[in-house]
């Protein structure tokens, strides 16, 4: 290609405190294609295209379009250059009707008023293109708080288009379509390309690239890793070039987060969970015993044909001491279905059992009296009252239990109450009665899920809790995890981030669009699986790809011997384990003798296990 | 107004609308008008009451002085409002009332060829408030409820300084004319409402009018959608500032006298004021129609103590209970689909 790309990024970089979001990424495009960009949770596709939307300014790195240098200090200077974009969290006014929120920003005006004829003039034709995706109907007077999901997707795909973009983006702007929208929405797409329009499109939907896009670039670790021709290229290729290959290298959290995470007092507790050596030659001490433990145990919770908002009958068991993963593409389920279990969200079908009873809690307190705990990803505005002593935040879901008639609290035993919990969890702190804000991230991590000890919790639910905490904290928190799976609580982990799935939980659940697609367990745990698995490629098998990763050769001589040594495969070690048959085929063989109790449970176990669980209530 | 009805249906569509026309015409009457419901029914209730105890209510003079007592309060509540459906608050919308009829009053002295001078400063005082307010919150990115409460202390503090204590004479044109009637029952007052109002609806349908929804309703969207949200916020306030402006020079052209001690209690009121009137104090939502009709059922209420012979010393009181009332009233009658919207709202934002 002599003539310089349509459009060009170069050496983009963007980090957001400790994480980085980009790491020195270049994209071309050309104009009138249809263009994916692709990559795992956390790959920087949706900061990248942020940066070209001017919603992210970028540390370094520059955009050309047409050759002219893009500058752009907010969304107002790229929506002149004719960068449109259909954002995933919606730029809809709710209170506005259709046909305002179309036009807001770029309002006709006629004498310094707005000219309501012209506006319809303008946005009216799309909404008519777009008539089948509504249903039929034109809804532009109609309150946009009054449509549904899709519906209003739909009216934000008109109001990016309604400003004539040359370039348009579309940012999973086909997750919440129904499949008649979609396809009005590739109609258009078509046209677009037609006259001339570079139309860069997100998705999480391997079969849509297909249909419309003609290239793909594929970004991995904050950068682009190469950029294919879609028909030329399998699924499965594209699924290997997101996960696999040679990849640029990242930062393994092993080493740092195991040195990090040394506590003098808790120091089993973080071996457990930090990856690494250490991990399994702990495990082969109490692994066995526990293993046995957790599979002749009924489960503790038991969830059947869960349905409600964005959940799709979702059904799966948790034994006492187990760490359930959640994983797949953000935003496929696994909030909503961490926030219905702790009854935050409406239930509209399915059940609940706990210990082999029915629960159904309506509110996240009704839920803390059953024995859930919750552990939100956001400890800043969920999880912790930052500018309160680190006492009450170690007291707070507790606080009912040790009250003298309901009401009196004594300091002395709030206290001692905390310390004890401090104490357990290895925290670090000058008094409790300094703001939790003085804490070290790390320490505040571990209070999110420490305040739950005195509660005693069955079941600790956690979305997404170490979203954008740095490794050691990382490490640290978990080994509080670890902790309380030990103390024979079923954690259910809700994780965007598919090597902390693989590192931490016995087995992993991938959802996609509210359904459980796959379950992934044993020797099959590992990163590239659950990438083909997120992307519901159902032929893409990881754990039987040979392609090894670099940066995790480390442990493995020690895994594998331990792994020998311990044919029952301790459920406390699935990272090593994981980690050891992604290096090395001849682990596969091993995987065939691990009971079933660690594999898949089959319909035919899951059955008996909701007969016998009556016994272990 | 031009609420065009939708005019071509879309050509060869087969999929039926689910919820029929009518279920959906009641729907959006439900939805949109129901604020405006509330508080016209508060104003029936109200009016009939004062008819019933006042019986000369519709008198010339009796009108008079109402509209007279009630558009100060009523374009306080204007101003309020503008900057609540922005998205924000002023606390010191009080004490800017009285700074700039301080400064006009003072200006002014009694004399009729001084006096457009004197409402140009006034004027410009406002403003002048509201752009400390608008850059203070949108510049420096203070919160609202907080800036504002210190820049009413400034103000308050300068309009002491510029009179002492109450006095000064306004013009004698300025209150000869605020206090005519036109024609038989049209007192000037009234006109002078009826052009706030129209105001306001001009402002409705300039761009930046709409701004202040979008702003107000969802700032991190109206910032994606190019909408200059920092400078619609500065404008809400420097609008708000000059319409206080105006409602200093109305206290003046009334009482003919400047008063600095005035401050807070303006500033509840009119806060009170919009409430009734069904302006959501999130912001995004509500008008300054429903503002000015939410002060004169306040200034109605007020007059309705006065003359049901409640003792001086309990009339507060009593004003209090029954504006608590109307409040509970108003939003009782709105909450309904409120409550929906928000749950929407977090189903939204949970999935997102």
């Amino acid at each position: 290609m002599d003539t310089p790309p349509f459009l060009r990024m170069s050496g983009v970089r963007k980090r957001y405190g400790g994480v980085t979001a980009l790491a020195g990424a270049d994209f071309g495009a050309e104009a009138g294609s249809v263009h994916a960009v692709l990559g795992p949770n956390g790959s920087g596709k949706s900061t990248l295209l942020k940066v070209l939307t001017g919603v992210v300014r970028p540390d370094a790195g520059e955009v050309l379009l047409e050759d002219r240098r893009l500058r752009p200090r907010g969304p107002r200077d790229t929506l002149a250059a004719g960068v449109s974009a259909v954002y995933q969290e919606l730029s809809l006014i709710e209170d506005f009707s259709v046909l305002d929120n179309l036009v807001l920003g770029v309002e006709p005006t006629r004498f310094g008023l707005r000219d309501r004829r012209a506006a319809r003039e303008r946005a009216l034709p799309w909404l008519e293109r777009f008539a089948p995706a509504f249903g039929g109907r034109v809804p532009a007077e109609e309150r946009v708080g009054d449509l549904d999901p899709g519906e209003r997707q739909v009216a934000e795909i008109c109001k990016a288009l309604v400003r004539d973009p040359r370039v348009l983006v579309l940012d999973e702007a086909t997750a919440s379509l129904r499949r008649a929208q979609v396809r009005v929405l590739f109609d258009v797409v078509a046209e677009l390309r037609e006259r001339g329009v570079l139309i860069l499109f997100i998705t999480h939907r391997l079969a849509e690239i297909r249909a419309v896009c003609d290239f793909a670039t594929i970004m991995r670790n904050g950068r682009d890793v190469t950029t294919v021709a879609v028909d030329e290229t399998a699924e499965g290729e594209l699924v290997e070039l997101m996960s696999g290959g040679p990849a640029p290298a990242a930062a393994h959290p092993g080493g740092a987060a195991a040195g990090a995470a040394e506590t003098p007092g808790s120091g089993a507790a973080v071996e457990a969970a930090a990856p690494g050596a250490a991990a399994s030659a702990r495990s082969a001490l109490d692994g066995a015993d526990r293993a046995d433990q957790a599979h002749e145990t009924a489960p503790l919770l038991e969830v059947e044909e869960l349905t409600g908002d964005r959940l799709d009958h979702v059904s799966l068991q948790v034994r006492p001491g187990e760490v359930l993963g959640l994983g797949g593409l953000q935003g496929q389920g696994q909030s909503e279905l961490l926030a219905t279990l702790f009854g935050a969200r409406r239930r509209l079908g399915g059940s609940v059992r706990l210990f082999g009873r029915a629960i159904r809690p309506r509110s996240p307190k009704q839920a803390v009296r059953e024995g859930i705990a919750y552990v939100p990803g956001n400890r800043g505005l969920q999880g912790l009252a930052l500018g309160r002593p680190i006492l009450e935040n170690f007291a707070l879901p507790s606080v009912g239990r040790r009250a003298t008639l309901g009401v009196a609290l004594s300091k002395r035993r709030e206290a001692a109450a905390a310390r004890a919990v401090a104490e357990r969890i290895g925290t670090r702190y000058g008094s409790l009665d300094d703001p939790v804000s003085t804490l070290s991230g790390g320490n505040q991590q571990k209070i999110v899920v420490g305040k739950w000890f005195p509660t005693e919790p069955a079941v600790v639910l956690m979305d997404d809790p170490a979203k954008g905490i740095d490794v050691g904290a990382k490490a640290e928190m978990f080994a509080v995890v670890a902790e309380l799976a030990a103390s024979g609580a079923a954690v259910v982990l809700g994780s965007s981030d598919d090597r902390e799935l693989v590192e931490v939980c016995d087995r992993v659940l991938v959802l996609f669009e509210g359904r459980i697609v796959d379950e992934v367990a044993g020797d099959r745990l590992t990163e590239d699986t659950l990438i083909a698995s997120a992307m519901h490629v159902t032929d893409a098998n990881g754990a039987g790809r040979p392609v090894p990763e670099p940066g995790e050769g480390g442990p493995t001589p020690q895994a594998g011997a331990d792994g020998d040594a311990d044919p029952d495969g301790p459920p406390r070690d699935p990272g090593a384990t994981g980690r050891s048959a992604g290096a090395d085929d001849s682990n596969a063989a091993r995987g065939a003798e691990s009971p079933a109790g660690r594999a898949e449970p089959g319909p035919a176990r899951r059955a008996q296990a909701s007969t016998d669980n009556g016994g272990a209530a | 107004m031009s609420t065009p009805a939708p005019t071509r249906s879309p050509a060869a569509s087969p999929a039926p609308t689910p919820p029929g026309p009518v279920a959906q015409a009641a729907q959006s009457v439900m939805s949109a008008r129901m604020p405006t419901l509330a508080v016209t029914a508060l104003l029936v209730i109200t009016l009939a009451a004062s008819i019933v105890l006042q019986p000369d209510f519709f008198s010339a003079y009796s009108l008079s002085a109402s509209f007279a007592t009630i558009l100060p309060v009523a374009t306080i509540a204007a101003a309020q409002t503008i900057i609540v459906l922005g998205g924000g608050i002023d606390l010191s919308i009080g004490t800017i009332v009285t700074l700039a009829s301080a400064v006009s009053v003072v200006l002014m002295d009694g004399d009729n060829s001084r006096l457009p001078l004197a409402l140009a400063a006034g004027l410009a005082t406002g403003a002048a408030c509201g752009l400390v307010n608008g850059l203070v919150v949108a510049g420096l990115r203070l919160q609202p409820i907080v800036a504002t409460f210190a820049t009413s202390s400034v103000f308050g503090g300068l309009a002491l300084l510029v009179l002492p204590q109450p006095g000064g004479t306004a013009s004698p044109v300025l209150t000869q004319g605020f206090g005519m009637v036109l024609a038989i029952y049209i007192p000037v007052p009234a006109v002078l409402l009826l052009a706030l109002w129209l105001a306001w609806r001009l402002l409705r349908r300039h761009r930046f009018g709409q701004y202040l929804y979008a702003v107000g309703g969802n700032a991190d969207a109206a910032y994606t959608s190019a909408v200059p949200v920092s400078a619609v916020r500065v404008f809400s306030y420097v609008a708000g500032g000059t319409v206080a402006a105006l409602a200093g020079i109305a206290l003046l052209a009334d009482s003919g006298a400047g008063d600095p001690t005035l401050g807070t209690e303006l500033t509840l009121g009119s806060i009170a004021a919009l409430v009734i009137g069904g302006t959501r104090l999130r912001g995004g939502s509500g008008g300054v129609g429903g503002a000015l009709v939410g002060a004169i059922v306040l200034s109605l209420i007020q007059g309705l103590v006065f003359f049901a012979g409640v003792p001086t010393d309990a009339r507060e009181f009593v004003y209090g209970c029954i504006i608590i009332v109307a409040i509970a009233l108003a939003g009782l009658l709105t909450s309904r689909n409120g409550t929906r919207r928000t749950a929407a709202a977090r189903g939204k934002a949970g999935t997102a």
